[in-house]
């Protein structure tokens, strides 16, 4: 342990003097730290308690499950309790029923006598445990399992199409002198002033018209045509010497395979950086699925997360377990790719 | 450890490079008739396609829903009003009061987004750039510090809402820390200014990781030299950072002012989940008043809802020009 | 003023030692240059000495005062750097001037040392321009001028024309010469390029791998090298080596010609291409065929092959008119020959 501080409070460069911008540093980044990471964490733990353990207060930091037994002459499993008795002795009963303050209770090596046991006077039993049914009920029983593919399709679909079809203008842009080129390029820069917030509502009619309402692809077309796309990858296919094209075309090569075999391959870094970007935007997608998506098998789970959590009866421990399922590729992502998506945006300031 | 990937790579792959192979001989032929001109149309022509229909297209019938009427979202069923949506938007007794006027939720949304927007964006642009002068000093496991920062920003808007909307609740953490503190708990979601203040909060923590990392390259773009050279001037810390540092990251600094800036106007996922515009009417801003009037409300009216979108949309198309203007001018300087 | 001495000075970075114990003394008014392969270490002397770095152990002082733990801004010294450091977001003039500022040295005094630095080094016109808009050559001054206005004890000079190109560069280094001979300030000057160091010294610090060489005026080093490294390192094109074995106070070339050496054993001879001329007919000489000729006008640099495969190169004034395939025979100047023993280091009592 010693060790552990002491390397981390060493600095580099100047010896060992510290600083009051030395403390300030250490302050903030562990600060920081317990920030970003704990609302994360603390969400983590809380989706494997049960309904019970989640209303209470104060609350405990890691999950419990209450302790239950079977008696004989009962079907179900009872819950066990520690009850104090007059002279400060303890004795572990089984409740049966609560009447108002008093609880019926009995003992489990004794199932014939039942007590009446003033509720202050007992504390129930717990394990740490882990509510697994938070998980497993609303992907079975409920609707998320189909949430779950629905975003999955979405964010597949929309990827795959975001990178043919910026890659092949990009291509275009930057590969090809034609008349128009600026102009189209202008275009593409205007529509970096158009956010999907701004039209909604005829984005909403030209959907319905086309009849893409309520459906998957009317969550994913509209979102394809990135200009942030295009401009990533003709930064960097900008980058590929013509030469390397002309040789092509020396060698018969059609313009569709240069595109394909030689420019494509090239520009993997770009698409890459290009692909992990929209997999997290698509993932994340909430406004537009909103209001396309009405139907609850067409729900993506950004959606069926809100709808749920909307409800009037807030079913927390189905809500908690569900947000980290929805976190899950996202942490992927992040643990695995991080380092991809901080030079991407070091490098093209996207997001 | 890789096989398997690249297996998978291989098989997601291999409809797609059956699809390039079979477009090749039509386009071979395209290519003889057409030419190369030809072919960049070809190569555009999804792009434009998809640019077409779901962003021009729409662009511009934002201005025809914009001066029609009535609750039916198909255009027929509309009537020709001119510019009377604008004008109720716009009717107001006392500018400075949002009660006074017809439609006061639109300028309880507007004023609301105002504030909203001059506080995060203050919050967002101070706690980033102290964040990444700490991480651009010379600290062990920076990778990893850089990492913790940015976490949040991957996550939806809808878990973040829901991670906050869960620890702000009655018998949440954050009461629990009151409590342990010997502080009365509250419910924070239930109080306006708290509610205010927690969207401010929540918005800030979601989003600076990525203000963070750019004005972080933009410190690092900065040569080492020059703060040697200050050094072997005998510059003071405070005049190193004010007359060096801050100079010289400040294109960096506009730009992430005015992305802030147009973020902060659109804010809407994450406060719609933490909040949902409450409580009454305290959280409510332009999006979502343009969300409930335009598809949620009982008495919808797409026209009101368009015509709002174009009074923000003025807004987002002045400052991403001042975007462009900063980069522009970056580069250019950046080129020399 | 501007006497610096270095005592053991030793450098470890991490948990390699780059610097390993220099001792240097540099006198009042003198211009040494540190001059050595990329990574011998004399970048980072340089640094030590301007107080960027701190050594591991060592002391230095200037005129006599240990200043090994003073910081860099009250050492007294200017820097210019390879890159100029030029701060690009000021004009030139306040680039002069901020360093002066820092010290809240008097308006008037100030603008002062900055018109008579832009007067001594003609950028008058452009201390209203930016760095951006000069050029190297104008860049160069400028950070030369930020160095003068302080009238520092001595100035270190990392490298400071490397950044020009090659005319402007032999224009620069007669400027720099005319300023140090101005001046009189104590110089101390990096540089990789040998011409440089050979045309600018009073003396020459030859680095290796964190150790000094030779300490020796340009000529001195010409003409006594201390070890092979230094012979090897100093003089283009490269001195001739000839390893052999002395037995009887001789060793012979290839080809046979003996050469006296004090002692016997292993040894390496060393003969200047510059020092071998044409053997007289009888005379035991290098003999060998021209593998190479490379005319330059004003001299012809000869490559050519003995018999035993030895290549060897010479440098004849004027154009000799020897052609590809001929066959030479050449003899060294007497008292021209340097000897090395096993360790490569310089045997002394000179033939």
């Amino acid at each position: 342990m010693r060790r552990v501080v002491s390397f981390l409070a060493r600095r580099r460069g100047h010896g060992g003097r510290w600083h009051w911008t030395d403390a300030v540093t250490w302050l903030w980044l562990v600060g920081g730290t317990v920030l970003m990471f704990g609302p994360a964490l603390w969400l983590v733990a809380s989706s494997f308690k049960g309904p019970a353990q989640l209303a209470e207060f104060p609350p405990t930091l890691l999950p419990y499950e209450q302790i239950v037994v079977q008696v004989e002459g009962h079907d179900a499993p009872l819950p066990l309790y520690e009850v104090a008795g007059p002279h400060g002795t303890t004795r572990q009963l089984a409740e049966i029923r609560r009447i108002g303050t008093n609880a019926q209770m009995v003992d489990p090596t004794d199932p014939d006598t039942r007590l009446n046991v003033d509720i202050a006077a007992r504390t129930p039993i717990r394990e740490i445990g882990l509510a697994l049914d938070n998980y497993v009920q609303p992907l079975v029983a409920n609707d998320f399992l189909r949430f779950l593919w629905n975003s999955v399709f979405v964010t597949v679909m929309a990827t795959l199409i975001t990178l043919l079809t910026n890659s092949m203008a990009a291509f275009a842009l930057s590969k090809y002198r034609f008349r128009g080129r600026d102009a189209v390029m202008l275009l593409i820069v205007a529509t970096l002033m158009v956010p999907l917030s701004v039209i909604l509502v005829p984005l909403y009619s030209v959907v319905n018209a086309t009849g893409l309402l309520d459906s998957l692809w009317g969550v994913i077309l509209p979102t394809v045509a990135t200009p942030t796309g295009v401009f990533l990858l003709r930064q960097y296919m900008l980058t590929i010497p013509d030469e390397l094209l002309e040789a092509a075309r020396m060698d018969h090569a059609s313009e569709w395979q240069i595109y394909w075999r030689i420019v494509l391959p090239l520009a993997a870094p770009a698409l890459a950086v290009l692909a992990i970007f929209s997999v997290v935007w698509r993932w994340n997608d909430f406004l537009w699925p909103l209001i396309v998506l009405s139907r609850r098998e067409t729900y993506t789970l950004q959606v069926g997360l809100n709808t749920y959590a909307g409800e009037l009866n807030v079913q927390w421990h189905y809500i908690l377990a569900m947000t980290v399922v929805t976190m899950i590729p996202v942490v992927l992502v992040f643990v695995f790719l991080q380092r991809f998506i901080t030079t991407g945006i070091a490098g093209a300031g996207i997001k | 450890m890789a096989a398997l990937p690249a297996k998978l790579g291989v098989v997601v792959t291999a409809p797609l490079v059956l699809l390039a192979r079979a477009v090749d001989p039509p386009l071979r032929w395209w290519q003889r008739m057409a030419g190369q001109g030809g072919m960049a149309a070809v190569f555009l022509l999804p792009n434009l396609a998809i640019f077409g229909v779901f962003v021009l297209f729409p662009l511009a019938l934002n201005f025809v829903y914009s001066t029609t009427a009535g609750t039916d979202i198909l255009l027929q069923g509309r009537s020709f009003v001119g510019g009377a949506q604008y004008a109720r938007l716009l009717e107001c007794r006392d500018y400075l009061d949002p009660l006074t006027c017809r439609e006061d939720t639109f300028w309880t949304a507007a004023a609301n987004t105002l504030v909203f927007v001059v506080l995060q964006v203050t919050m967002m642009v101070v706690v980033s750039t102290i964040t990444a002068l700490i991480l651009n000093r010379e600290i062990r496991a920076r990778g990893f510090f850089r990492a913790v920062f940015f976490f949040p920003v991957l996550l939806s808007p809808v878990v973040v809402g829901l991670i906050w909307r869960w620890i702000l609740q009655r018998q949440g953490l954050l009461n629990l820390v009151m409590v342990s503190l010997g502080l009365e708990p509250e419910v924070w979601l239930n109080d306006r200014t708290y509610a205010f203040a927690a969207t401010i909060g929540v918005s800030v923590w979601a989003h600076m990781g990525f203000y963070t990392l750019i004005l972080l390259a933009g410190l690092q773009a900065i040569p080492k030299d020059l703060y040697e050279a200050a050094e072997m001037d005998g510059t003071r810390p405070a005049r190193v950072f004010w007359r060096i540092t801050l100079p010289l990251l400040g294109p960096n600094l506009a730009v992430v002012l005015v992305l802030a800036l147009i973020r902060g106007v659109q804010i809407f996922d994450e406060v719609y989940v933490l909040t949902g515009g409450g409580p009454g009417t305290s959280t409510l801003y332009l999006t979502q008043y343009i969300y409930e009037v335009g598809f949620a409300s009982v008495l919808r009216n797409p026209g009101l809802a368009a015509a709002a979108s174009i009074l923000m949309g003025l807004v987002l198309v002045v400052l991403t020009l001042c975007q462009l203007w900063l980069s522009r001018r970056g580069e250019a300087k950046g080129a020399k | 003023m501007g006497r610096i001495t270095l005592n053991d000075i030793r450098k470890r970075f991490g948990t390699t030692e780059v610097i390993h114990g220099v001792d240097l003394e540099v006198g009042e008014g003198e211009l040494v240059v540190f001059v050595g392969p990329s990574g011998c270490g004399k970048s980072t002397l340089l640094r030590l000495i301007a107080g960027l770095d701190q050594p591991t152990s060592g002391t230095i002082e200037i005129d006599g005062r240990d200043v090994t733990r003073v910081s860099a801004a009250d050492r007294g010294l200017a820097m210019v750097f390879q890159s100029y450091a030029l701060y690009p977001h000021m004009t030139v003039q306040q680039n002069l001037s901020f360093g002066l500022q820092n010290t809240k040295m008097a308006r008037d005094e100030v603008g002062r040392r900055v018109s008579e630095a832009a007067r001594m080094l003609e950028i008058e016109p452009l201390l209203e321009r930016r760095p951006t808009q000069l050029s190297g050559g104008q860049r160069q001054r400028v950070a030369i001028g930020r160095a003068i206005v302080r009238e520092p004890a001595a100035f270190l000079l990392d490298e400071p024309l490397s950044n020009l190109d090659a005319e402007l560069r032999v224009t620069m280094r007669a400027e720099l010469a005319q300023l140090h001979d101005r001046l009189t300030t104590t110089m101390i000057y990096v540089t990789h390029d040998q011409v440089e160091a050979m045309t600018l010294a009073d003396r020459i610090v030859v680095l290796r791998h964190g150790r000094i060489e030779q300490v020796a005026t340009p000529l001195d080093l010409f003409n006594r090298p201390a070890n092979l490294f230094v012979a090897g390192f100093i003089g283009a094109p490269n001195m001739n080596l000839f390893t052999a074995t002395a037995q009887d106070g001789q060793a012979a070339l290839p080809g046979g010609l003996a050469v006296p050496v004090p002692r016997n054993g292993p040894c390496t001879i060393g003969i200047r291409p510059q020092h071998l001329h044409p053997a007289e007919a009888d005379a035991s000489a290098l003999e060998g065929r021209v593998t190479l000729v490379e005319a330059l006008g004003t001299e012809t640099v000869v490559h050519f092959r003995t018999a035993d495969g030895t290549d060897v190169i010479t440098v004849m004034a004027g154009q000799p008119g020897i052609r590809l395939g001929d066959t030479i025979r050449l003899a060294p100047d007497p008292g021209q020959i340097h000897l090395f023993d096993a360790d490569g280091d310089r045997m002394d009592n000179n033939v």
